[in-house]
């Protein structure tokens, strides 16, 4: 199939498909809109781990970036929630842009810390430095701030719903783009072979600079929505036990994969809904679950998926050839 | 060394080099002129990869200079140095492997602007038929193909290869060295080899290099087959 076709056609399935599922279990809606806005979050985190190799115990600062900018717009400034979310991304894109020079130039497990000492910083800035404006603990509330846009009025769940189906269809296509472009190769071979592609001429520093800004853009854009949904932030949103919980979506959904990052939020945000009603540790669960997953197939559930569909599709195309080759 | 100097387009001089505390070169000075195809040759562990490392960027210097097309480059770094048309093409035959023949050249383009594939894919009209195989499963000879397809694109002036054929089973070593003939119409071309019978037949000049210095230097043909290698080798 056409590369093109296939970048639109493969996220357009899907948000069919999340589309239609929203009218099959119509009291699911709100934990599909859940799911796309996680799969944001994730997608971001896959660009630096997944793609670049880059394991950061970071991520949710990242996502509070987004929150905080645009919960505090609301509260204070403005009342469009759809210039909220351009804040947001905004303020990640600034950010990763700012930090990006200090943090990508640091070895792998310094990168990994630095990230995690920034997130704890984040939280006590926006819980105890801020807490004129964030109000601390008890949270920022501005969902009766939120003004009603034209055409579409985000206010109403089942019009955020289309709102995050939306967005969450530009990213993916974006994204796909990214994943065939010259770019996506360059962040995959940037993983595997730094030294050569400087031979070749890259400026491997600028890639992965990009690469840190997208993430965290796309980190922001999440937490953004995230905000929108709740019409709340509170400070726990960036505590670093989210870190771990990102990059093990990242992981059970398939990691430097388009879909992976849907499927790990959905795999991961699936079990902590179910396991969570009987068990109260349900992350020891989900980890349990990850590791099954993993080992059972190195790419994760996306991976897995993948694989099995093709030695279908191997089947036919074999039958199929057997008769071609007689022909011939 | 009394040789015509004119249109030097690399040039080496008395160039030191250590890993940490280990030095390496002593002392090395070579000239590359343009249109030439030199050779580099010596035992392992002589020094000849360090020294091309080194030319590329990739190891900083201890002492001496690398003048490129009048520049001093060895400040730069890697990226730069490729970037103005200098390629190092490593011993270890290392291409993309998850990525496809196709996205390798992609990379390569990409790199150096160079978007005019057909010009550098005649040396190896086979790679054509390969475009969607994932370079990880190309045999050895197809992967160093790809590897002077990669370095040939953004038209460099100076190509430097690492042991190119080693490994390579005599058929395919005579295709590279019919391909290194034709590159070097246009490319000037500094190769480390080990084969000599290949060396003696495509090489202008050949230096010879031993514990880290530059033991010899030669233009005579027979020279190159025979005498220098028997003494220093
Ligand atoms: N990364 C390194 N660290 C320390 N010593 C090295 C390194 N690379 C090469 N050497 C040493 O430098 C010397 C020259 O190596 P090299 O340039 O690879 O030689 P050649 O390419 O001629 O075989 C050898 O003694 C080798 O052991
Ligand atoms: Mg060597």
């Amino acid at each position: 199939m056409n590369k093109k076709v296939k970048t639109v056609l493969g996220p357009f399935i899907l948000v069919v498909l999340l589309s239609i599922s929203r009218y099959l279990f119509s009291s699911k809606m709100t934990f599909i809109t859940e799911i796309a806005i996680y799969s944001l979050f994730v997608m971001g985190n896959n660009i630096l781990y997944g793609y670049l190799g880059m394991v950061s115990f970071g991520q949710p600062f990242y996502l509070s970036i987004g929150a905080w900018t645009s919960a505090i717009f609301l509260a204070y400034i403005g009342h469009n929630p759809i210039l909220a979310m351009l804040l947001g991304i905004a303020g990640g894109v600034i950010t990763g842009f700012v930090l990006g020079p200090f943090f990508i130039r640091l070895r792998g497990d310094y990168f990994a810390l630095i990230n995690a000492a920034l997130c704890a910083i984040g939280v006590f800035v926006f819980q105890k430095l801020l807490i004129g404006i964030t109000r601390g603990e008890d949270g920022l509330w501005f969902r009766t701030q939120m003004s009603r846009v034209r055409l579409l009025d985000i206010r109403l769940p089942n019009n955020f719903f289309f709102f995050v189906m939306i967005i969450f269809f530009i990213v993916l296509v974006l994204y796909s783009h990214m994943n065939n472009s010259v770019l996506g190769s360059s962040f995959k071979a940037l993983k595997v072979n730094e030294r050569k592609m400087r031979f070749l001429g890259f400026d491997t520093f600028r890639i992965r600079w990009i690469g840190f800004i997208l993430a965290s853009a796309l980190s922001s854009l999440s937490g953004s929505l995230y905000a929108l949904n709740l019409g709340f932030v509170n400070p726990s949103l960036g505590e670093t036990h989210r870190a771990a919980e990102v990059l093990v979506a990242t992981l059970l959904g398939g990691s430097g994969t388009v879909y992976g990052p849907f499927f790990g939020a959905l795999g991961f945000l699936g079990i902590k809904d179910l396991v969570s009603r009987w068990v109260t540790r349900w992350e020891l669960v989900v980890g349990v679950i990850t590791l099954i997953v993993m080992f059972r197939f190195s790419k994760g559930i996306w991976g897995g998926i993948r694989k099995v569909s093709l030695k279908i599709y191997d089947r036919d195309e074999r039958s199929a050839g057997r008769c071609g080759r007689q022909r011939s | 060394m009394n040789a015509d100097r004119t249109n030097t387009l690399l040039n080496v001089s008395d160039l030191e080099v250590s890993y940490q505390k280990l030095k390496v070169l002593f002392g090395v000075s070579v000239y590359v002129k343009k249109g030439e195809n030199v050779v580099l040759v010596g035992r392992n562990g002589a020094g000849k990869t360090t020294l091309f490392r080194t030319i590329a960027g990739f190891i900083k210097k201890g002492k001496g200079n690398i003048v490129y097309k009048g520049k001093e480059i060895d400040r730069l770094e890697a990226y730069e140095v490729a970037q103005r048309g200098l390629k190092y093409i490593p011993q270890d035959k290392q291409v993309f492997s998850d990525l496809t023949v196709r996205e390798n050249l992609e990379l390569g383009s990409y790199a150096t602007k160079d978007h005019e594939w057909d010009t550098v894919l005649v040396h190896f009209p086979k790679l054509k038929t390969l475009l969607d195989r994932k370079a990880g499963n190309l045999s050895g000879g197809e992967r160093q193909m790809l590897l002077i397809t990669m370095a040939l694109l953004g038209r460099p002036e100076l190509v430097l290869m690492d042991e190119p054929t080693e490994g390579l089973a005599p058929q395919l070593v005579k295709e590279l060295k019919d391909a290194f003939k034709e590159i070097n119409r246009h490319t000037t071309l500094f190769i480390i080899e080990q084969n000599l019978p290949l060396t003696a037949e495509v090489a202008d000049r050949v230096y010879s290099m031993k514990e880290g210095k530059i033991v010899a230097e030669t233009t005579a043909r027979d020279d190159i087959k025979e005498m220098v290698f028997e003494k220093y080798l």
